[in-house]
């Protein structure tokens, strides 16, 4: 990770760099070309691969807990292999299998599913800039490989690697194993069936996965109030039906944090403290 | 039959979701300035909601205190000490595993 350290001093905010266009890296693409994959995109891939690997752990387990419910829930095991191919998102699979074992009307499944993943609008809304100088075709890739836990990854890193071949490389490296495990545990859950004991709790898996992305990089005053007002709005509005409390909870949050951070930006421009300094719009180092 | 149509329409739904902000905002500078903002602190705004929704509730009622508070803090403490993922989900899953073993749920 230290050879990257040299790009993040570099201290680029995310605003002029995706606009500027920087020519792919220089150093020897073609000699020593791995599948056709230069050796520095290795590089920026493994990179990606490492910032998320200890949540590939759970997205493994969680896909194998998928995987259990379809074989115990006596769906057809090959749609529910493909769900977890064709949708990729965990908590809208688990909700759409609930609601074809209730016998459910179809468009019902589907409106649940779709609802409980609308939260990803708003995570392609922050990653358009993040990936607006990658070319259309990566853009389509990676959105199909779009997860929170690879979107809240890649708008964090996002800073560290200001090239956006560089950037797109780490953020496939990321994306692509995780979704990859994923699948797999689908896979191994549906032909192994509930091994692992109900009484384990494994959906604990969950808050756990998201603790591990959200706290370890929790530093500023607004991030804290963010978390706040998303905490006391889900649970607040929990009598909402088809997981809109969690949605609702991110829009009142994001708006909330912001809120927040004009505040006390404003607050130390009028006491003329360095941070005003920094201005408005662009992201505090 | 039914379930391949659930299962193809939840996918194309959700890949358009994901693809809506990135193909209809291409241009940075169109978007309102408070809500460029706001959408700076989506990751924080999203994993905290997550987190609370599974943490307090259980399919939409509270959920009883117990082992996922318990090991909650404990992960959230190894997180703010070590500053790790790594540690953070290690901590967190062996707490809880040795809470349920010992009964709690």
């Amino acid at each position: 990770m230290e050879s990257f350290g040299a790009r993040a001093r570099a201290g680029c905010t995310l605003a002029p760099c995706h606009t500027r266009r920087v020519s792919p890296t220089p150093a020897q693409p073609r000699s020593r070309a791995v599948l056709g994959i230069g050796r520095q995109q290795w590089t920026d891939a493994w990179a990606g691969c490492k910032a998320i690997s200890p949540l590939m752990v759970g997205s493994a387990m969680f896909g194998l807990a998928f995987g259990a419910l379809v074989n115990v829930a006596g769906i057809n095991p090959w749609a529910g292999a493909s769900a977890s191919v064709i949708v990729v998102a965990g908590a809208s699979q688990f909700a759409m299998v609930e609601a074809i074992r209730a016998n459910a009307p179809a468009i019902i499944a589907i409106l649940t599913a779709v609802l409980i993943n609308a939260r990803f609008a708003l995570y392609s809304a922050a990653l358009a800039p993040v990936w607006a100088a990658f070319p259309l075709r990566w853009k389509l890739l990676l959105g199909y490989l779009m997860t929170d836990q690879a979107a809240v990854t890649q708008l964090q890193w996002a800073d560290r690697y200001p090239d956006p071949v560089a950037r797109r490389w780490f953020a496939l490296g990321g994306a692509f194993p995780f979704v990859a495990v994923w699948v797999v545990g689908t896979v191994v859950g549906i032909v192994l069936g509930p091994v692992i004991p109900e009484a384990w709790q494994i959906d604990f898996i969950v808050p756990l996965m998201f603790i591990a992305v959200l706290v370890p990089g929790l530093k500023k005053p607004a991030e804290l109030v963010t978390v706040g007002v998303a905490t006391v709005v889900v649970v607040a509005a929990r009598a909402l039906p088809f997981g809109l409390n969690v949605l609702l909870a991110i829009v009142v949050a994001m708006s909330a944090g912001s809120a927040f951070e004009s505040w006390s930006d404003a607050r130390a421009g009028r006491r003329g403290t360095p941070a005003a300094a920094s201005g408005g719009d662009e992201v505090s180092p | 039959m039914t379930i391949w149509l659930i299962i193809i329409a939840a996918g194309l739904g959700t890949y358009l979701i994901r693809l809506s902000g990135i193909l209809l905002l291409r241009d940075e500078e169109r978007i309102p300035v408070p809500v460029r903002r706001a959408l700076r602190h989506v990751g924080p705004a999203a994993m905290g909601a997550i987190i609370a929704s599974a943490l307090f509730l259980d399919h939409g009622q509270w959920r009883a205190l117990g082992a996922w508070h318990l090991a909650a803090l404990v992960a959230i403490g190894v997180a703010l000490w070590r500053r790790s993922q790594g540690w953070s989900m290690l901590a967190g899953g062996l707490a809880f595993a040795v809470l349920i073993a010992a009964g709690l749920s």
